[in-house]
């Protein structure tokens, strides 16, 4: 199972890192104006556009990291674009890179489809969310609310990244740019199973 | 004087800005936040050169997320006991809940200008090869890195062309976020399918000049932390624990 990393895909989730890089840094401008508004739930529906780095690597490159990696890598780099949320969305990336990590490991990096997807998608929401009660003080409010919050959470880690990374992991199956990864080699061909 | 920001080792400033963080997670009186804040602010105005104007306009939306957070934990915060100070439309606040809502607002204040204060002054390619050098982050992964960080320009470009050429054949401009939201696919999947080519051109390139991503002990540029960095690091956390302690002093708690 430990098949060294290709420089190929390094620089793969290293380049998926800045096209999501650009998305994260419109995502986060659009939700600090909610934010001001409505507090900070205003993340929690959004949240899972986070995660779709670290499960749409995965599903192609298919090897143990391809979850954390690309989405440590998508924060460094948005870190050199002088994202403003500066040096510790490196560690936050890194957490939710193993959360999503975690769900494939548990299925021993041998199925990809949509449950599991969603497993991970939900799986990067409750690290994260772990990760955010203590950095962000969530214990100074109030237990339902912060129920709520979480909940939101993880709908959106299933929904937005696991069903949002198979879709757009499909699509771009579909446009044949990914011969030479796993994704490819697969029998089925497609994502699944 | 102006430039000892500017040239702190990066990797120590990246330690010393991220324990800085987690450990002001451990504070919930309005003191420390507030006066930590102040201390970077301090540090910032005194030891480097920066452009206050983009500053200013970077702080904004902050300073936005922090009155979300300032309501939000006023009407939504965990019922801790403490006497209740005072009441609006219904709602009553305990002295607790409002030394935590001022808390945790500072502590956004404190961690966007800690943040900003990080962005201004490191070179992105320095801090990468900083990482290599200092902390041993793999050659693969921090050249990786900065073969994406060089293709930025590229891959915004090639997102204006192709939303030139959908255009041209005759995808209408989205005028609503909605229509924004649903079109993300559209954009999405070429321009990673332009990655995923110019990824594997890249590494070939790289592995044709004779990259091996082995770890190496001699440096083009080399990158050193120096007793300055140290000086300077010390200064940082003379500045926390001043803020962690006068903030118990003075929230009494």
């Amino acid at each position: 199972m430990r098949q060294p990393w290709k420089l190929k895909e390094v620089v793969l989730a290293s380049l998926f890192g800045v096209v999501f890089g650009i998305v994260y840094l419109v995502a986060i401008h659009f939700g600090n104006i909610w934010a001001g508004l409505i507090g900070p739930i205003a993340y929690e529906w959004m949240f899972g556009i986070w995660f779709i780095v670290s499960i749409l690597a995965m599903a192609i490159i298919r090897k143990p990291g391809a979850a954390v990696l690309p989405e440590t890598l998508a924060a460094i780099i948005e870190v050199m674009l002088g994202n403003a949320v500066g040096p510790r969305l490196i560690l936050s990336g890194m957490i939710q890179g193993l959360g999503a990590e975690a769900a494939f490991a548990a299925t021993r990096y041998r199925h990809f489809n949509l449950a599991v997807m969603m497993l991970a998608g939900a799986g990067a929401a409750v690290f994260s969310f772990v990760y955010g009660y203590f950095v962000s003080g969530y214990a100074a409010l109030d237990p339902s609310f912060v129920l709520l919050m979480f909940t939101l959470r993880v709908l959106s880690g299933a929904i937005i990244a696991g069903i949002g990374g198979k879709y757009l992991a499909d699509g771009l199956l579909a446009t044949g740019a990914l011969r030479g990864y796993a994704i490819s080699r697969t029998k089925q061909g497609g994502a699944s199973a | 004087m102006r430039r000892l920001l500017h040239d702190m080792n990066p990797s120590v400033k990246f330690i010393i800005v991220t324990v800085s963080m987690l450990t002001m997670a451990f504070f919930f009186n309005p003191w420390t936040p507030l006066l930590f804040w102040i201390g970077i602010l301090a540090l910032q105005v005194t030891m480097s050169r920066i452009n206050w104007k983009l500053w200013a306009l970077m702080m904004l939306p902050f300073t936005l997320g922090a009155i979300g957070y300032l309501w939000t934990t006023l009407v939504f915060g965990a019922d801790t006991g403490g006497e209740v100070i005072g009441s609006f439309a219904g709602i009553e606040v305990t002295d607790q809940q409002w030394a935590h809502a001022w808390s945790l607002t500072f502590r956004v204040m404190a961690f966007s200008t800690l943040s900003l204060l990080f962005a201004f002054t490191t070179n992105p390619v320095t801090f990468v090869m900083s990482l290599m050098q200092q902390l041993k982050v793999p050659p693969k992964i921090a050249y990786g890195t900065m073969v994406g960080y060089q293709f930025l320009p590229v891959l915004k470009d090639e997102l204006t062309q192709i939303r030139q050429a959908q255009r041209l054949r005759g995808i209408s401009r989205d005028r609503h976020w909605w229509q924004r939201v649903a079109g993300t696919r559209r954009l999405l999947i070429p321009m990673l399918a332009g990655a995923v080519r110019k990824a594997e051109r890249a590494a070939f390139a790289m592995e044709a000049r004779g990259f091996t991503g082995e770890r190496r002990a001699e440096f083009y540029k080399p990158i050193e932390v120096s007793g300055r960095d140290y000086v300077l690091g010390g200064v940082f956390l003379i500045v926390l624990t001043v803020s962690c302690v006068g903030g118990i002093w003075l929230g009494g708690s």
